[in-house]
């Protein structure tokens, strides 16, 4: 009897909290949506040109023929390929290099002022250099990716193992931790937040750069199609390109912040071990 | 529960990220059929390696002869230019104008072949609201074209002939896609270009051509640039003017194809195409002597203008195949 | 019991040439609560410090079960005032740290938690727990590996009064059953009345005076006032 009672209670309950989480869910998409549903609205009405800006539509069909053709895919799978390689590579080495100036002096005082002053130069006014260097291949794209990832990563990471907090470092010591175990327990972790700051920057970067050394004697990837429409006015490819962007950006945050969440619980209040 | 679905789904997210990345190096990876000599071939949309290259068959017969064409899609002459002294392509299509400037500032490049004349295809279109009926009417008005391309001799040579300075007149230097969107919005009087953006502003934009390279001597001709490689190499130069030649025949034969081809691949009007694709004719030939000389005259005026600050003899950068 | 455990002589320190301990001498029996107070930079923490061999000395000895300290002394255990958990470990892994996982040491550590009424944290974040509840885990970590000298930095400076005196004894508690040695740093001269055999004043780099506390535990604040009072004069007494 006394469940019967409860129950009303507790569906009211259920009920609003259902409706708070599903107006957090929506909220963020309403701008977006109402920007999308008057622009639509405008261009059928006329007051938008498509020679100008086509509608969401016309994008949305270029988009359904540009996947059809299985021209999009590839192009995306080709600037996948570049990013995630210049990524890789301009991750460890930005990585290895600032462990190198982290963790010894002598390395520090070596090498820091030298990527220090690499660091300052715009990554995109090396592009004459990277041609000249590397070509128009793909070596090109993903160095130019490579040395754009490079430096978000260093500092990031040179950062984070320097600020490291000392008390936890001698209370590392005073455990009769070795170098090994005193990297991997204590300075990894302690680094870690940092690290993934920069990483999630690096992702940004790692996309811009690469669209435009995409613009460069290429043949294939999205920065080339976005390009060859410019030349064209082939407006409704461009607003594809550009989605394809947003989409792309938006899609490597999620995939950073999943990682911060999933390396970083225990910095969640309550966090419990997932075992 | 929801941590091992979560978990789950994140694997296959990573798998199918990684999968599509390694595919797109497979694509990257052009078949490496490789006793072949391979040779790299620059070129803009649209122009007749883009057509050589959709049509497929230049390529098969370059195979034959031994060689593998790979081809690099730039967006300006001058990008060409500059690979091509980098070694980075061995041969380049480009329009008049890069070589002349190229060779003025010192790089050693070679003309390999010249196209015919798209005179008719190439001036000044002027906006409907900007009331110029002829050449005399641009005094005092906005005028667009694009440094380094066949625009500029254009306009320069409109300017003798209609007996204007250039301060008679506004000019802007924009990049092709600028112009555009200005001279759709209005913001410019006129625009001196060439196919498919004079149809294009013709007819997307209802302006009307005032003036072609007809009437001022301007052929804006396609060439066939190289820069050490076809002097060193004169039977891939001769294949290549060959069979690049062949397709320039079917081109002037199968017009319809053609223009059903370059519509898709441009991604323009019908009717844009229709009417660039009209309006010229193809051939891909040995450079004529008529070539060099417009050439020499573009060269010629460039430096008495001080747009270039050497003297050049065309001729002696002719590839003679003989 | 009478036996000295921790044998100090002329130890001194010095940091870039400015005095921090000098020349003290300290014998420390097995099994004696010992309390250090005294003013701020007198240089207790830097006693703690070397007996812990965190720090090098300047000249001096350390003896330890009449061996000398060189480097970490891994018979001590230190506690500070900020618990130096790893908030990236669960309170289990802080506490065992570098032994190995077996049933063994689960049990141990199972006992240690209970024992500081913490059972059921085990696989929590040093994050969620609260400042009385880290400091208790910094304590069982400290215990882990049964050290002969605990050593402990104001470990209950951060605390509330109630979380305090409840600390003050669960400490006691542990000395009393572990029958280790205990040297207390703290600023507040009640605590170490309560708590200590003896209580040495530290003031200008040095130990300026020694105080026995032979009363009977437990100890109720009456019976310590007049003690302290003595004590705090001989600290705030300008010589
Ligand atoms: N790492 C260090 N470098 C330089 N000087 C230091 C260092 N550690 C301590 N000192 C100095 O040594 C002296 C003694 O410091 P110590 O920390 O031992 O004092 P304390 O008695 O613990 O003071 P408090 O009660 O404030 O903790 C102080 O003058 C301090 O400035
Ligand atoms: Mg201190």
């Amino acid at each position: 009897m006394q469940t019967l009672e409860e129950n009303p209670h507790n569906i009211k309950i259920n009920l609003a909290k259902i409706l708070t989480n599903l107006l957090h869910y929506l909220l963020p998409w309403t701008i977006p949506t109402l920007i999308i549903i008057s622009w639509q609205l405008a261009s059928i009405n006329g007051l938008i040109e498509s020679t100008i800006l086509p509608s969401p539509w016309q994008v949305v069909q270029t988009t359904i023929t540009s996947l059809q053709s299985g021209v999009l895919e590839q192009n995306m799978a080709i600037s996948l390929y570049r990013a995630l390689s210049g990524f890789v590579i301009g991750g460890s080495i930005g990585f290895l290099l600032a462990l190198c100036t982290s963790l010894s002096q002598t390395l520090n005082l070596l090498l820091d002022s030298s990527v220090q002053m690499l660091r300052n130069i715009p990554h995109l006014a090396l592009i004459p250099l990277v041609i000249l260097w590397f070509g128009v291949g793909e070596s090109s794209k993903i160095s130019l990716v490579t040395i754009g990832v490079l430096f978000p990563i260093y500092i990031n990471t040179y950062h984070g193992i320097r600020s490291v907090d000392s008390n936890l470092i001698e209370m590392g010591h005073s455990y009769q931790l070795n170098s090994w175990q005193l990297f991997w327990h204590i300075i990894i972790p302690g680094a870690l937040p940092t690290i993934l700051m920069g990483v999630r920057y690096a992702l940004g970067v790692m996309w811009t750069t690469l669209i435009v050394s995409e613009t460069l004697a290429s043949s294939a990837g999205i920065g080339y199609m976005s390009t060859n429409a410019q030349s064209f006015m082939d407006m409704s490819t461009i607003l594809m390109c550009i989605m394809i962007y947003a989409l792309l950006g938006k899609l490597s945050d999620l995939m950073a912040k999943s990682l911060e969440t999933s390396l970083l619980n225990w910095q969640i209040k309550g966090g419990m071990i997932n075992g | 529960m929801h941590k091992l679905v979560k978990r789950l789904f994140s694997t296959i997210f990573l798998v199918f990220i990684i999968a599509s990345a390694v595919w797109g190096y497979t694509l990257t990876r052009e078949d490496s059929s490789s006793s072949l000599e391979t040779i790299t071939i620059g070129y803009q949309a649209g122009d007749p390696i883009d057509i050589a290259k959709t049509r497929g068959q230049f390529i098969k017969k370059m195979k034959k002869a031994g060689y593998k064409v790979v081809f690099k899609q730039f967006q300006n002459g001058s990008a060409e230019m500059e690979a091509l002294a980098s070694g980075n392509i061995d041969y380049a299509r480009t329009g008049d104008t890069p070589p002349v400037t190229a060779l003025a500032s010192g790089s050693s490049i070679t003309f390999v072949a010249a196209g015919s004349s798209k005179a008719k295809g190439s001036g000044i279109v002027a906006t409907k609201s900007s009331g110029i009926k002829s050449i005399s009417d641009l005094k005092g008005k906005k005028i667009a074209y694009t440094s380094n391309t066949s625009s500029q001799y254009m306009i320069m040579q409109v300017l003798k002939k209609a007996g204007l300075s250039t301060s008679d007149v506004t000019l802007v230097d924009m990049s092709q896609s600028d112009a555009s969107v200005a001279f759709a919005k209005g913001k410019i009087d006129a625009w001196t270009n060439w196919d498919p953006y004079t149809s294009s502003a013709e007819l997307t934009y209802s302006g009307a051509m005032i003036v072609t390279g007809t009437t001022v001597g301007a052929s804006n001709r396609d060439y066939i640039i190289s820069g050490s490689y076809a002097k060193n190499h004169p039977a891939a130069s001769k294949a290549l003017i060959k069979y690049l030649g062949q397709d320039m025949t079917w081109a002037n034969t199968h017009k319809t194809k053609l223009v059903k081809m370059m519509t898709k691949s441009l991604k323009l009007p019908k009717k844009v195409v229709e009417r660039m694709v009209n309006r010229r004719s193809y051939s891909l030939k040995a450079v004529s002597t008529k070539a060099t000389s417009e050439e020499q005259a573009i060269s010629d005026s460039f430096y008495t203008d001080g747009i270039t600050k050497k003297k050049v003899k065309i001729s002696k950068y002719v590839l003679n195949l003989k | 019991m009478a036996d000295t455990i921790l044998s100090i002589e002329n130890l001194s320190k010095k940091y870039q040439g400015k005095v921090a301990l000098n020349s003290t001498n300290l014998k420390i029996k097995n099994g004696e609560f010992v309390a250090l107070v005294g003013q701020s930079g007198g240089g207790k923490s830097t006693l703690l410090r070397l007996i812990a061999g965190l720090e090098p000395m300047t000249s001096g000895t350390i003896s330890q079960n009449n061996q000398l300290i060189h480097g970490i002394n891994s018979n001590t255990r230190v506690m500070f005032q900020d618990d130096r958990l790893l908030p990236w470990k669960t309170v289990r892994e802080n506490i065992t740290f570098k032994k190995p996982k077996n049933s063994e040491t689960a049990e141990v550590v199972n006992q240690l938690l209970e024992r500081v009424e913490l059972q059921g944290f085990a696989d929590a974040y040093p994050a969620s727990l609260s400042g009385g509840q880290r400091q208790r885990v910094a304590l069982a970590r400290a215990l882990f590996v049964n050290p002969e000298i605990l050593l402990l930095d104001e470990p209950l400076g951060a605390l509330d009064a109630l979380t305090r005196s409840k600390m003050q004894k669960l400490i006691l508690d542990l000395w009393q059953e572990r029958k280790m040695t205990v040297i207390l740093v703290t600023h507040d001269v009640h605590e170490a009345t309560k708590m200590a055999n003896r209580i040495y004043v530290v003031k200008n780099n040095k130990i300026e005076a020694t105080f026995e506390n032979p009363l009977a535990y437990p100890r109720t604040d009456a019976t310590c006032t007049n003690l302290s009072t003595t004590i705090l004069n001989k600290i705030i007494d300008q010589d």
